[in-house]
């Protein structure tokens, strides 16, 4: 829901509430002071009808407003306020009248004085209350939603300025600045705590990327020593089987460390877009002599291979990512593929397809691209591979999925 | 042969030294960058190996000064950084070769060997280990001066054994020298057992003695035994 919305709902809440006690607070305030009114004047009818009767002796009557009696030996009586129902000969029903009413002796005489008006009917007074606040409620309400939208859009530009830039926010492009100028505080406060917080992750990505680098890079002398130290010990004559065994399993290990740190370089750099050469790579050929790098892996495991490349497929990026790319799924094929299993290779004008026979995952295939991840725990492949791959796409904005279908593991990339 | 080794790492710089002495050559040493330039601007070497990274000066600035001093050295760069800015950069000033740490010692003597061939024979290029020669111009094996029918993996892998004779080589090194860094996308090494089996093959049929040896599970020794 926008804020927008959300405030006007409020809005419309509030003031509807509002409007309904209103409305009922004017209804008894009116109807006391109508009344008070109507005695006010009944009680001056009866004064000035006893005054005329002492003075003229005549009886003024002008039913149902003045009515007056003689009521011969009846004892004086006060002022008695009734209401009461009179009919209408003109409205043939009966309509409230409020009487106030007295006995009193003039001029030797028993007089019953009544004074009469019409009351405010009650479901007049309703309708008239209900149609004034209701047209106020409306007119409050529809330039309250004008004004709210007005101002609020008007209001918040800065806020959605301020989201449109921080959409565009990627912590690998330095120098990140919010432009929007608002003069209100909450949003210049917003905005250098943003700057703040985004500056802060540049630079705890940047130092972290510079570690990775130089970590890789202090990691690979120290190998290199060791690996050449342990060449230099295999050289030794006389050598038993066991002491051979012992050199023979730290070398490879040794080797898969510095094959490891080389990969996380690698994807470092990918990530520090450390590769801006670009140039028109035949992506036909590269894919075609690739292959033929692992003809002798694709004989070992006796897989079929199905090649279907259309000629020309050019593309403007850069070599060597696009070799690792190229490498990485013909490697992943043949790795992971059975013996005697199927290789599958597509590539149209803007479409890679690799597949390769296989059991389906034990997992998630979204978890496949992940660093480190390996179907198999026990596997010495670090899982990098496809964490490579999606990086170099990222970088590319080439797209690439991964499908299991009619027994195939099928990785497609969308150039 | 005179190799100047350029390397600030000592122990690697040993190792180095101790691999490439039983080979004939002669090797000097230099820990900085400082002794570096004083030993380039002091004598001539016929093969320089220089590592980048350096204590005191950046290795690019040194080719320059081989470029000056030592205009005939074969120079075969070795850098930890493998990045392809350095290599592009050393290649385009003059490097002849470009090898990133950590290296297979045969590797690297199969580089510099190379490097010598070119520097040094002029064309003909012939490497002789009892009844095998290898003419690396023409890429033909002759055993008893006849022809051996190699495809161009066995032929490789034949030359990189006889370049590192009496030396054990690893099946991750062969791996690497033939079909690259890439390698590593196998799980096993059984295809280069294969095509061993087959140089073996075609050399006992032209009466050639057997000279590979398995070496337990570290990998193969071509020698005399």
């Amino acid at each position: 829901m926008r804020l927008l919305q959300k405030t006007n709902r409020a809005y419309f809440l509030i003031s509807g509430m509002v409007f309904i006690i209103a409305g009922v607070v004017f209804y008894f305030v009116i109807s006391f002071f109508f009344k008070d009114q109507l005695n006010e004047k009944l009680f001056h009818d009866i004064k000035n009808i006893t005054r005329s009767i002492k003075k003229n002796g005549t009886l003024p009557y002008y039913y149902p407003f003045i009515d007056i009696k003689e009521v011969p030996a009846q004892p004086e009586q006060s002022f008695k306020i009734i209401d009461t129902l009179i009919f209408n000969a003109f409205e043939k029903r009966e309509i409230p009248f409020r009487q106030i009413s007295l006995i009193r002796v003039i001029n030797g005489k028993e007089y019953f004085i009544a004074a009469r008006d019409t009351l405010l009917e009650e479901d007049d007074l309703l309708e008239v209350i209900a149609i004034v606040t209701g047209s106020v409620f409306i007119l409050l309400l529809v330039s309250l939603y004008f004004i709210n939208r007005k101002l609020s859009l008007k209001l918040w530009q800065p806020f959605y300025n301020t989201l449109d830039e921080i959409k565009e926010f990627s912590y690998d492009k330095p120098g990140f600045k919010l432009s929007s100028d608002s003069q209100l505080y909450e949003f210049t406060e917003l905005n250098k705590t943003l700057e703040k917080l985004t500056q802060k992750v540049i630079s705890d990505y940047q130092s972290l990327k510079r570690f990775t680098e130089d970590a890789s890079h202090e990691i690979q002398t120290p190998l290199a020593v060791i690996q050449s130290k342990l060449e230099t010990l295999m050289q030794y004559p006389g050598l038993k089987k066991e002491q051979a065994e012992l050199i023979n399993s730290a070398y490879v290990y040794t080797l898969r460390i510095s094959k490891l740190t080389k990969t996380l370089l690698l994807l470092t750099k990918i990530a520090n877009d450390q590769f801006p050469e670009k140039k028109a790579i035949n992506l036909s050929e590269l894919l075609s002599e690739k292959i033929k790098m692992f003809e002798d892996h694709i004989l070992e495991k006796s897989l079929t291979l199905n090649k279907e490349i259309k000629p020309e497929c050019i593309l403007e990026t850069n070599f060597f990512l696009t070799e690792s790319l190229v490498i990485n799924l013909i490697g992943n094929a043949v790795k992971h593929n059975i013996n005697s299993g199927i290789i599958n290779i597509k590539l149209d004008k803007n479409h890679l397809e690799i597949s390769n026979s296989g059991e389906p995952l034990p997992v998630k295939a979204s978890k496949l691209f992940d660093r480190f991840y390996k179907t198999n725990k026990s596997s010495d492949s670090p899982g990098l591979g496809l964490s490579i791959v999606r990086e170099i796409c990222r970088l590319n904005k080439w797209d690439v999925n991964y499908l299991y279908e009619d027994n195939l593991h099928k990785v497609e990339v969308n150039f | 042969m005179k190799i100047l080794i350029i390397e600030d790492e000592k122990e690697l710089v040993g190792v180095i030294k101790k691999f490439l002495e039983p080979e004939g050559f002669l090797c000097e040493t230099a820990c900085s960058y400082f002794e570096a330039e004083d030993s380039l601007s002091s004598y001539i070497y016929d093969i320089i190996i220089l590592d980048l990274t350096l204590p005191g000066g950046n290795g690019l600035d040194l080719i320059k000064l081989i470029k000056k001093t030592n205009k005939k050295a074969g120079l075969l760069i070795v850098s930890a950084k493998n990045s392809l800015d350095d290599k592009i950069r050393g290649l385009d000033m003059g490097a002849d070769d470009y090898i990133t740490k950590p290296f297979h010692l045969a590797e690297l003597n199969s580089r510099i060997k190379s490097l010598a061939r070119r520097r040094h024979f002029d064309g003909a290029n012939e490497l002789v280990f009892n009844e095998i020669r290898i003419n690396t111009d023409s890429n033909e094996v002759f055993i008893n001066g006849k022809v051996l029918d190699l495809t161009k993996k066995e032929y490789e892998i034949l030359l990189y054994f006889i370049v590192n004779r009496n030396k054990v080589i690893t099946r991750e090194s062969i791996a690497e020298h033939v079909w690259g860094d890439n390698i590593s996308y196998a799980d096993n090494f059984d295809f280069i057992y294969s095509h061993i089996k087959n140089i073996r093959k075609k050399i006992e049929i032209n009466n050639g003695r057997n000279y590979l040896h398995n070496m337990y599970g570290l990998g193969y020794k071509f020698s005399e035994r």
